[in-house]
């Protein structure tokens, strides 16, 4: 590992133990922790969330919701249970989709989103990785081995919210068709992962 | 659904955690994997890694108004002191007077919940096992663990406080890995607030059957009042 790569797994392992720590103090109702959790993730869960709901007034209302949640369940999370920050994520990614089944009259597609039809997804450029993401070698190479419309259907799905039925018809491809490239890439995506011991 | 087929389980796992699980299968889902710990871990799996598909994301400031919208649901006391309104009251006021209400008011915006007591665990050679901490504000026992604490096979390692002149009392069984954060009973309180040291003893898991270590005392460390 060449230094510079190294120092930033470090400041990656002090973003975690940081978040696990605050999340102990929010366990313990301190509400000093949960300001400096928010200035730390609000603005990566907020992206997650206005790119699922696509308005804005949606996703500051989730915003607040999300936070809420991660206040009165900070107890139940321990490292056991896998990285804080994919642990946060989730619960905005979660809430967003359950919002989604409210919201019947959210725009399908929205011109300036990079997930409109051919277009490739953003920060395709190989290297580093956001501070809040765990550096993983070997998920970037399993990704990299799917193929181009496999991986695009997985990231419309995962960063979009967009459903199978939406998928299809952003990318003018049979629901069917969709359906399975989606399955095998996820398929292939375990059998990568799981083939390095 | 059948929680035999791990098939089945994990490539629902993945749906779910991708978002393309819709409807009540989704319901579905999410009631399935709150009681089966087999498909909540696969889903754990599938959060961690599908994660990285979000790696283009730019972080997105939320408007000012969410987080003093947040406390207020949650009856959070503002943890910072009010600038303006000391500011305003500057213009109004003698200088004494605002120096007094500036201590005042640094005094009032101290973090509300500081551990009040803590431990670290350490075994002889010096490598951490665990950390407690005491908020008697709160009423709360957190404990965490270092990365990696093994579990004697078929026992629990039990966490006593050793207060002065008294039995010991339990703290509950400690987590072998990860954080957990406890409600204090007024027993355990006051038995800390006399100790000096705590005890982590070996216990049949679920931790001691009598109230009392039975098994060897393998670990004491020294709980120290934090100032």
């Amino acid at each position: 590992m060449n230094p510079l790569a190294e120092s930033a797994a470090e400041s990656r392992a002090e973003f975690d133990e940081e978040l696990l720590g605050l999340l102990s103090r929010c366990a313990a109702a301190d509400s000093g922790a949960l300001q400096r959790l928010y200035e730390l993730v609000a603005p990566i869960l907020f992206a997650c969330l206005t790119r699922i709901l696509r308005r804005r007034a949606l996703a500051e209302e989730a915003l607040q919701d999300v936070f809420v949640s991660i206040w009165q369940r900070a107890g139940q999370f321990s490292a056991s249970r896998g990285r804080p920050m994919a642990w946060m994520v989730s619960i905005a990614r979660y809430r967003a989709i359950d919002l989604l089944r409210h919201e019947r009259h959210v725009p399908a597609l929205v011109p300036d989103l990079p997930e409109r039809l051919g277009a490739q997804p953003e920060a395709e450029s190989e290297g580093s990785s956001p501070a809040w993401l765990p550096p993983s070698g070997l998920l970037e190479h399993c990704l990299g081995l799917l193929t181009e419309r496999q991986k695009h259907c997985l990231e419309l799905a995962f960063v979009g919210g967009n459903s199978h039925e939406d998928i299809s018809r952003l990318t003018g491809n049979p629901l069917g068709t969709v359906k399975s490239w989606i399955r095998r890439g996820l398929q292939s995506l375990r059998q990568c992962l799981e083939a390095v011991p | 659904m059948k929680p035999d087929n791990s098939e089945l389980v994990d490539r629902l796992a993945a749906e779910y955690v991708l978002g393309t699980l819709r409807g009540p299968a989704r319901r579905r889902f999410e009631r399935w994997r709150a009681n089966t710990l087999q498909v909540d871990q696969r889903c754990r799996y599938w959060e961690e890694r599908l994660m990285h598909l979000a790696k283009g994301l730019k972080p997105v400031q939320p408007p000012a108004y969410v987080w003093p919208a947040i406390r207020k649901r949650l009856n959070l006391t503002p943890n910072r002191a009010p600038h303006r309104w000391t500011r305003r009251l500057a213009l109004a006021a003698s200088i004494v007077l605002v120096a007094g209400l500036a201590g005042l008011l640094y005094w009032r915006s101290l973090p509300a919940v500081r551990a009040t007591a803590s431990s670290i665990i350490s075994t002889k050679s010096g490598t951490e096992m665990w950390e407690v901490k005491v908020f008697a504000t709160t009423n709360r026992l957190v404990v965490q663990a270092a990365k990696l604490a093994a579990r004697p096979a078929g026992h629990d390692y039990e966490l006593w406080a050793l207060p002065q002149g008294g039995n010991p009392v339990s703290l509950g069984v400690l987590p072998t890995e990860g954080t957990s954060s406890r409600v204090l009973t007024a027993a355990q309180k006051a038995a800390l607030a006399s100790s000096s040291q705590v005890a982590v003893s070996i216990e049949p898991a679920g931790g001691s059957p009598t109230g009392q270590p039975t098994g060897d005392i393998v670990f004491v460390a020294p709980l120290q009042a934090s100032g």
